[in-house]
This record gives C-alpha cells, structure tokens and sequence, in this order.
C-alpha cells in the first residue's frame, strides 16, 4: 500500500468507527430511553408489554398500604385517573402521602405498574420538575407563592 | 467611616496594580523565538539523559535529534520577523488611561447601585449580648430556642414556647414544640388541641388526618374540650358534609356554657355554613378563630380597638420580619378596610421598598392595592 | 465585614475588565508596558476576591443574618464546620468560590508564567481576565451574595440537611478546581489562535495545567461518587444523573487533552487537534456549569432554579464556546500541522484513545441533553438513565481498556506491534488465570463477570509490565535493573500509576455489580438476617439528639461465626425539625477491601423496621482507584521536565515553579 492509500484506509477505519459509535446511540436512544407519563396520560399511549417507562403523579391520600416485608402499594394520581402501583424496597425520605413522585418500571399483566424506582422530591420546595410541569398543564396545581 | 477608609485604601491598591507597570520602565522582552530555541535545546538535553539511561535506542535517538534539528532550522529561517516595538501612540495613551480610570469609576459606581454601605455586620453571637430589655420579641424567642436546644427535654420550656409561636403563626414550630411539650411533659387536652390547631394552620387551615387524630386524643382527655370539639367539626365541614357539620355545630352551641368565648366561634361558622360552603374558604391566615369568636362577643368600640391592636401587631412583625409578601398584602388590605388610606399607602410603599421597586412582589402589591383603591403616591 | 467583601468583589470586577482589555490592546500594539499590566492585575484581583470569599465565609460562620444568603442557608445551632461548608452549598456562594479558583488559577499564571513570552502571557492573561469578568458581573447581578436584609432576620432557614456533611466540604472545592483549571488550558489555545502561532513552550504548559485539572476532577467526581454513595442512602455508587455526566464529560476530554498534549510536546503532531480539544474541554465545564446551575436538569445537586441566571449562563455559553470556536475555524489554518508517524506507534495508539475518548464523551453528552431537546421539540418527556449508557458507553470503554497496556510500551513514530505483544504475554496470562479462577471457583459468576474481572487483572498486570520492561526486568543484571528502575523518569511512573488506578476502579466496578448480593426485610429487634456469610442481628432503635436534628438510630451487632459480637453497625433516620426533613444515615462496614452497607426504611406499626442490606464486594476499589489515578498525575508533575513550563533560562533560574497548587 502506498502512503496515500494507508491514510485513507486509517481514516476509513476512523469514520466507520464513528458511523458503529453513532448507529448505536441512536439505537440505544430508541430503546432505552423511557418516556415520561401522567396517569391520565396513559389511555392515549400505546405500550408495549413490559415497556419501561416512568409514572409521575401525587401520591394519592389515604392509598399507601404496607404489607408484610418491604413490598409497599399506592396510587399515584393526578386528579383525573390514578394508577395503582406496587414497589419493593425502601421509600425515599420525602415520600409522602399528597406529595409528588417519580416512579420507574413497567406495567404487569394484572394491570398494577411495578417500579423498581422511586423518587420524590428532594426537599419542601422541590416538586419533580415533569410532574410540577404536568400538573401545571392539566391545571391542577399552581407554584406556590414563596420562593 | 471605617468602611469607607478601607474602601478608599483598595481602591488605591487596585489601581496602582495598574498604574505602576504603565508607568514603569519598559523591559524588553525577548523575541518569542528565543523561548522556542530552549525548549528545543531542552528537548535535545532531555534526548541524551535517556539515551544515557538506555531508555531509548541510538538509532531512535539519531532520528529524534534529526527532527528536533529539522525544527530549529525552521525557526531561525521563520524569526527575526515579530519586532513591532512601537512608539507609543495617541490611542496607546488613551486606552492607558481608561484603564486607570475605569478600576475606581466601574468599582465605585457599581458598588453605589448594589451595596449597603451603612449596614454593620450583625454576627448572632453579638446581637443576643444585647440586653434583652431592647429586644424584640424574635430575639427573646431566639434566646428561649437557645435556651431549649442547649436542655432540649426542658418540657416547660417547650409548654411556653408553642401557644407563643402560634401566635407568631410560625405554625411547624409549634407542631414541634407541642409535639415535644406532649413527649417531654405528657399528654394534657389544651396541648393536643393546641397540637392539632398547630397543623391545621401550618395545612392553611385544612383539618387532616393528622390534625384531627390530635383533637380527638385531646377529647379523649377532656370531652368537653371546645376547641378539639370546634375544629373536629370543621373537618367534617370541610369534607363537605355540611349538614352533619351544622347539626353537630348547634349541638355544641346548646352544650356550651353560657359566656364561654367558643359561642360566638360556633355561631358565626353556623352563619358561615349556611351562607355558603364553608369547605370553600378554609380560615387559613388572618385572625385565629379565638381572635373571631372573642371580637364577636365585644361591643363595637372595643371591637375597633381590638382590630386595630391586631393590625398594629401585624405591622410591627413586618417591622421585624420584613420579607413576608403575605403579610404586607393582608397589611394594605386591613388598612384599606378600616378606611385609614394613608396607612395603607405607607404600608404599600414600605412593603415596595424591601422587595425593591422593580421586583415581581413589588408589582404584584401595586395591582393588589389598586384593586383595593390604593395607590403608591397621591 | 461583610460590605468590605462585596467591595472587594466589585473592585476584582473592574480590575477583571482592566485586565482583559489592557493586555490584550498591549500584545497587539507590542507595547511592553501594557502587556505588562496583566500580571500585577491578575495577583491583585485573586487577593480582592480571596478577601471577598473569606467575608462571606465570616458572615456565615458567626451566624449573621443581615446577609440574605445566610438566612437562607444556615440556622445558628448548626455545627460550627457545617456553617463553614455552608459557604459553598449554595448557588451563590459556590459561583463566588468558583471564581476564586478562577483567579487563583490566573494569579499562578502570572506568578509563574515569568519565562513565557511576553504576548502570550499576556493573551493568556487577557482570556482568563475575560472570563473572570463574565462570571463576576454574573454574580455581582443574578446572583449575589452580600445582599443584605434589614431588619436581620432573627434565625436561619438551615442548610439543606443532606448537605450537611462532611463530604460536601470537599467534594464542590475539588471539582471546581478540576473545572477551573481547565480554564487555563483553554486561556492557552484562545491566545494561541488570537497569535496565529503555537510555540513550543505552548505544549509544555499546557501539559501541567492538563495534569492538575485532570488530577484535581478526578478526586472531585470520586468524592462525589462516594458522598452520593453513603449520604442518599440508594447504596449505589453513580447514577448517570446529568450532574454526574457534567462533571464526567469534562473529565472524558480532558482525560483525552492529556494523552493528545503528550503527543504534541514530543513530536510537535496533533497540534490543531489538542488545542481544539483544550477549547472543548473547557467548554464542557462551562456547560456542566450551566446545566446544574440554570435549574435545566433537575437534580439531586441542583440548589436553585431561576431562569434569569439561566438565561445569563447561557449567554456567557454561547459567547465562550461560540467564540472561541469561530476563532478556531478562522485562524485553525494558519497554524501549523506537526511531525509525520505511523499508524502503529505510540501517537498511533494515542490517537485511538482519542478517538474512543471523545466519542465517549459525545455518547454521554448526546444522552444528557437527548431529553432537553426532545422536550423542547415535541410535548414527550423522556429520561435516558443507566441503561441508555449502559448499552453505549460500555462498548466503548472495553475496546479502549483493552488496548491501554499496549500505549506506553510502543516506540515514537514507528512501533513493533508483535514485539510488544510478546512483551504483555505475562499480563495476558495473569488475565486469564483470572478469568478461568474467577468462573470455576467463585459460584454464581457469569462469563460476563469472569471476563470484567479478566480485564482489570489484564489493566493492572499491563500497567505493572510497563514498568518491568523499562527498567530492564529479564535483559540486564537485578542490580542495573534497580538501578534503571530508580532512574526511571516520574512521568512513566505517573503513566504506570494512572492505569493501574484505571484497573482498580475497574475490579472495583465489576465486583461490585456482579457479585454484589443485597436483601431487603422488615426486621424485630433480636432478629438477624445473614447475607453473603455475614451475620447481622438487629438490636432496636434508639433515639438521639444531635446539635440540630434529632434520630432513630438504628443498632445492629455483627456476629461471628461463633454467634459472639464482632461489631456494630449503625444506621439512621435523621429528622431536621427547621426544614421539616428527613435523611437517612447509611450505616457502613468496611471489610477487606469490601463493604457492609445497611440502610434504614419505614418502621412499621409493630415496631418492625424494613432494612435494606447490601454486601458489595471490592466497592472501594472503585474510590481507591480514583485516588491512585490522582497519585499518577501528582506523580507526573513531579517531573522535572513537565515542571517548568518553558526550560529554565540559566538567567532566571530561580523563577522555577511547582506546579502543584495547594
């Protein structure tokens, strides 16, 4: 091989590389990312079984049951539809009833979501961002004056 | 004028850091090539250290010094060309005093628009040596709290400290004092009701679940407890089971005691539920419903005075706690209401002038007094 | 006090445009007396913003709420080193500290920057003033710290309780020196493309400051990993959150800076290449800036959300970025290219490292702002988290750990591939006994695992290789091999120690995720639980009252095998009454280089508690790899060659600087 030809086959190598790097993000971006959803959000979403997404809402008053071991039931609403969703593990600090939350998993076949995540806000003034944006869209709840 | 003394001494630092070296003699420089020339020489010295190490192999080394040679050509024939050491010219000149202007004009001007030259320093520790007889009620209550965060299970302390901070309508702190008070001290009906008067509050008046677990334990103490009894029913209001809530409310009233200050409570949310629904408007802020019921029971003159003492007291914790937006609203609105337009409109620039005049609270307050007839200026 | 430090700060704003302006006009003119203004105003303006941060720092110490930044963020009862740290855990008082580290940064340039010639010093000055007047008139308006309140409120609002500790006094300082520091590398290209000249001496300083903002960034994303790892009580040791990737892709970059820099001081090559490089680097810390502090991502480190300051970081952004850019696309062809070398070689191989680096660094960049701009596109919100990076970054990490033993040990322009293939046959064979113990004796270990462990053992034994091959091991005598060893230049230590940390993190990665075992129950006091051969019993709960909060503290024995008490673990729920918050206390064990890791969840109606138990094997691998990366750096800037930034000039030998701050 000439010089000419070594360079551009180091450059071909260097561009396919990139195309394989590309092709997988994009890839990855389609199958991994997972979609942000309100409970009254979900009759419009078409989803696959077992698809991964996340459910944000207001923990809803008075459903919070704990049963034996770690397994932990609610509803997550958003005043319009609620959803009822099951979670094994420890609840984060802030998590309480009324109060915004973030959750991650997947729908079951009993129609219950199960997450393996949950997030609530970090501190008082603090409400997860896309649940305070959805709420705010469906009207439901405006910021509070302080702050 | 100390502050203003050290102002003035760094201001004068900061421009002799410029002045001096515009004023200094030139030093010239070396050419950048020059520097070029001992990284290279560098380069070559650091070639023999490793040769000499056996770090590198003599033919390798052969070529490396070959190429560091081929650079240090190429710099010789490139130099010789960047010696633009000009006299200084007009627009030189210019620029050097603008510079030396600019560090006290900028620093002076800006300071002037942000600062707060005239505010000492207030360090905690300095403000409590004070003698108490000159402090406001906050720095008694800062000093109890420090009082009870050094003998945090003094239960008295804490029995005192919450009906006070829920008058100050620092509702959480009274949750955690009663609920300390309780802990510490032991249950009693006037702490659970007043525990469950706190939430309430600190919920904008909503009886929760919470709420209405602490005034039922309050009964459970004293049964005839009328404040447990009132916000109970209130709760049962405010579920919008206004019916049931009028039936228990007469029921109370018949109950209670001739003279007893909860008859003119009950009455007049007797009054309030029968107007309209009472879940609606939850009794949030503003006067507690002792505050109504004792108001209520009063001849007129001493009912004016009464507000009047409410709106006064209002206005000096605003005095005291300046950055409260509801406050200054609720100040404007009681002045307007009482028909003394220019205490409002005093109240109306004052609240405009601790948020600053162009802040969002500031322009909420003048749509909010206009809408009540009140302007900032005459 | 406090009004002399925000006098001090706006005069370090005027001198900041003095010291963009002055210097800049004097590099253009050749006038020597105005070049020469950038060093005394670059000291001078470090000094006035120290004075600056330590009146703020007073104000929070003593407590004083005429400050409005104090009231917000501390309460009286606070520990006094609490209400220190306080300082910096806020928006405001961690912009102030920020541009601290700016001004230090430039005052050692100017301090050390003597034998550097004169216009470059002064360009470089004249960027880094830039940016310092920027983000001074950012804090001075959207974000200031000396606003005052009168009357003084009596009592703080309290610091957000989980930053009260320990970690957060360290974790923001270090990364805001790894940021920062990366500033000056970008100073260095800005002023060598306002020339149109790269000189030699360019290269030589712009490795050191690589060095010790990379050296610095590490300990910073390591400190963070930890702190998030036993404050949040999640048990897990990064989460992709993109305040994570802000601080991981300036990391990535700079992580490439460093190896093209290497390439550039040796063989003059890549020159366009590194100096774009140095401009994308710092830009990503700017980015990382913007993303946390404009309240675009909302996060678990994020302070405050208010779109002015938004607004105004993305200006200073778009100026930076964008211009240094457009600069470079004006004046990248009249630098000019280097030394010629072949694809298998020691540039080659830093080339390929390159090139996995920066894509990397675009694959994390693309997932943390793939959901800002479909958000902004289209009414979907979505989230791209762990198995987004998982799928992408990951293929690309293996390929480049793969190839890392390899770099060093090939020759400058021209390498022998199958020479040092034959040289690594001892790490590939530790490699792979590694593979074939960890699948045939540790139960439950899928090839995955074997493999993931196979190649940190191939990372470390590689790394070790280094050093045995150039100090002789086998060819010369054991005594001329020590010899050789002693003598061997810091910087190939430094090379040597950096990978080795490299393969640690790595163990301590794999381990973790593929052999760590955890449990979740409700547990009775006098219960115990056993997981992964380690006995805990639960003793109860125990209230106690700390200086401004009060807990459930949680007590658990560690029993040994003969069921007698070997330790004790604590672990809490932690209640801060002024803000009305809970944090939970992690309790940890450190075994070996493996930890226990315990954390307390809801107590349930019958005193029961649940506990979540996690065993997680060589964790701290993960952390003291970091920390022996960040040895290798310091190693390699105690190399003479790297210290001075141009060689010493036999006139101005004393003015030979130790590149590493304090």
């Amino acid at each position: 091989m000439t010089r000419k030809q070594k360079r551009v086959s180091v450059i071909a190598a260097g561009l396919a590389f990139l195309g394989v790097a590309t092709g997988l993000t994009f890839y990855a971006l389609g199958q991994k990312a997972s979609y942000f959803y309100m409970p009254a959000d979900l009759a419009t979403a078409s989803l696959q079984p077992g698809q991964r997404i996340r459910l944000g809402g207001l923990v809803e008053k008075g459903t919070v049951e704990r049963s034996q071991g770690a397994t932990v039931a609610f509803s997550v609403t958003d005043n319009q539809k609620d959803v009822k969703v099951t979670y094994t593990g420890i609840l984060p600090d802030l998590f309480r009833e009324g109060q915004g939350v973030i959750t991650e998993g997947s729908f079951g076949p009993d129609g219950v979501f199960v997450a393996d995540s949950v997030l609530a806000k970090h501190d008082e003034t603090y409400m997860p961002k896309e649940v305070a944006d959805g709420l705010k869209a469906k009207g439901v709840w405006q910021e509070s004056k302080s702050d | 004028m100390l502050f203003w003394v050290i102002a003035a001494i760094l201001t004068l630092g900061a421009s002799l850091a410029v002045l001096l070296p515009l004023a200094g003699g030139s030093k010239n420089a070396s050419a950048a090539g020059d520097h070029d020339l001992e990284v290279y020489r560098d380069q070559l010295a650091e070639l023999d250290r490793d040769m000499a190490r056996g770090l590198i192999q003599p033919i390798e080394a052969e070529e490396a010094r070959a190429e560091i040679a081929r650079r240090i050509l190429r710099l010789s024939n490139a130099g010789q060309a960047d010696d633009t050491a000009t006299q200084p010219s007009r627009s030189t000149r210019l620029v050097a005093t603008a510079a030396v202007l600019v560090v006290p004009l900028v620093s002076w001007g800006l300071y002037g628009q942000l600062g707060s030259p005239d505010l000492p320093s207030q360090p905690l520790s300095e403000r409590l040596a004070k003698n108490p007889a000159d402090s406001s009620v906050d720095e008694l209550i800062a000093r109890a709290e420090a009082h009870l965060a050094a003998n945090p299970s003094d239960g008295r302390g804490w029995d005192v400290l919450a009906p006070v901070y829920l008058r100050m309508q620092r509702y959480a702190d009274a949750v955690t004092a009663y609920r300390n008070a309780i802990r510490l001290d032991g249950d009693s009906a006037a702490r659970q009701a007043g525990l469950g008067e706190a939430i309430a509050n600190a919920a904008g008046g909503i009886v929760s679940a919470e709420a209405q677990a602490a005034f039922e334990a309050a009964l459970k103490l004293d049964p005839a407890n009328p404040k447990a009894s009132f916000y109970l029913v209130m709760g049962v209001a405010q579920e919008g089971r206004i019916a049931e809530a009028t039936a228990a409310w007469q029921k109370m009233l018949a109950a209670l005691p001739q003279g007893s200050p909860w008859r003119g409570a009950v009455e007049q949310a007797l009054a309030e539920s029968a107007a309209r629904s009472v879940a609606s408007k939850a009794p949030a802020k503003g006067p507690s419903a002792e505050d109504i019921d004792a108001a209520s029971s009063m001849s007129p003159q001493d009912r004016q005075a009464m507000i009047s003492n409410m709106v006064a007291g209002l206005d000096e914790k605003l005095r005291q706690n300046p950055r409260d937006e509801e406050g200054w609203m609720q100040l404007v609105r009681s002045y307007a209401v009482l028909g003394k337009t220019d205490q409002a409109r005093d109240a109306l620039n004052r609240g405009i002038a601790v948020f600053g005049a162009d802040s969002d609270q500031a322009r909420k307050f003048t749509a909010f007094a206009a809408s009540l007839g009140v302007t900032a200026t005459e | 006090m406090v009004e002399t430090g925000h006098f001090a700060l706006v005069l370090a704003f005027a001198l900041a445009l003095v010291q963009t302006m002055v210097p800049l006009f004097g590099a253009r003119t050749g006038n020597h007396k105005m070049m020469a203004v950038g060093a005394p105003a670059a000291l001078t303006g470090f000094a006035l913003t120290a004075l600056s941060f330590v009146a703020l720092a007073t104000a929070y110490a003593g407590s004083d709420f005429s400050v409005e930044s104090v009231w917000e963020n501390s309460h009286s009862l606070q520990p006094l080193i609490y209400k220190i740290t306080g300082t910096w855990g806020n928006h405001e008082g961690s912009m102030l500290l920020w541009v601290l580290i700016l001004t230090f940064f430039g005052a050692l340039v100017a301090v050390f920057g003597g034998n550097l010639p004169a216009t470059l010093r002064a360009n470089v000055l004249a960027v880094q003033g830039a940016i310092g007047a920027t983000f001074f008139l950012f804090i001075l308006t959207t974000s200031n710290p000396f606003v005052r309140l009168n009357p003084a409120p009596i009592e703080g609002r309290d610091l957000n309780p989980i930053l009260q500790d320990l970690g957060l006094a360290i974790h923001p300082p270090l990364l805001y020196l790894g940021y920062v520091g990366f500033s000056i590398c970008f100073s260095f290209s800005v002023a060598a493309l306002i020339e149109g000249r790269i000189d030699a001496s360019w290269a030589r300083w712009v490795r050191p400051w690589t060095l010790v903002a990379w050296m610095f960034l590490t300990g910073g994303i390591a400190m963070g990993s930890y702190w998030a790892y036993y404050e949040l009580g999640w048990g897990g040791f990064w989460f992709w959150d993109p305040v994570e990737n802000a601080s991981f892709m300036p990391w990535l970059a700079g992580t490439a800076l460093l190896h093209s820099a290497i390439v550039m001081e040796k063989r003059s090559a890549l020159k366009i290449w590194t100096l774009l490089l140095a401009i994308l680097t710092f830009s990503l810390s700017l980015l990382g800036t913007f993303l946390v502090r404009s309240g675009v991502l909302t996060s678990v480190h994020a302070f405050a959300t208010d779109p002015t300051r938004g607004v105004f970081i993305l200006c200073i952004l778009t100026l930076f970025i964008g211009g240094s850019l457009a600069l470079f696309a004006l004046r990248a062809s009249r630098l000019t290219a280097g030394g010629l070398f072949h694809p298998i070689s020691r540039e080659g191989a830093l080339v390929l490292n390159n090139l996995f680096l920066t894509t990397a660094t675009a694959t994390v960049l693309v997932g943390t702002l793939y959901p800002l701009v479909v958000e902004a596109l289209s009414a979907d919100k979505i989230s791209v988290g762990a198995p987004f990076f998982n799928l992408t970054f990951g293929p690309l990490m293996v390929p480049l750990l793969v190839v890392v033993p390899f770099g060093p040990l090939l020759a400058w322009k021209r390498g022998d591939i199958f020479a040092v293939a034959q040289r690594l046959m001892a790490a590939f064979a530790a490699a792979l006994l590694a593979v074939l113990v960890t699948a045939l004796f540790i139960d439950g270990a899928s090839v995955l695992a074997a493999l993931g462990v196979g190649l940190a053992f191939w990372l470390i034994c590689g790394a070790l290789t280094d050093l045995a091959v150039k100090s002789g091991f086998g060819t010369v005598a054991p005594a001329t091999m020590l010899r050789r060893f002693a003598g061997l230049p810091r910087s190939v230590f430094g090379t040597a120690l950096a990978h080795l940390g490299l393969g640690l993190t790595t163990l301590g990665i794999v381990g973790t995720l593929c052999f760590g075992t955890e449990k979740i129950l409700s547990m009775q006091a006098g219960e115990t639980v056993e997981l992964s051969g380690h006995k805990l019993r639960f003793e109860g709960l125990y209230p106690v009252q700390g200086p401004n909060y009060s807990e459930d503290r949680g007590r658990f024995a560690l029993l040994g095998a003969d069921g007698s008490v070997t330790g004790e673990i604590t672990s809490a729920k932690r209640s801060y009454p002024v803000r009305q918050m809970t944090t939970t206390e992690s309790g940890i064990r450190t075994i070996g280089f493996s930890q226990l890791y315990l954390s307390l969840g809801d107590e349930g109606s019958d005193g029961s508690v649940v506990v979540r138990l996690w065993w997680k094997p060589l964790v701290t691998l993960i952390w003291g790899g970091g920390l022996v990366m960040m040895a290798g750096a310091a190693m390699s800037l105690l190399d003479r060659r790297l210290r001075v930034g141009a060689p010493s000039r036999r006139k101005a030998a004393a003015a030979v600087p130790s590149a590493s701050p304090q």
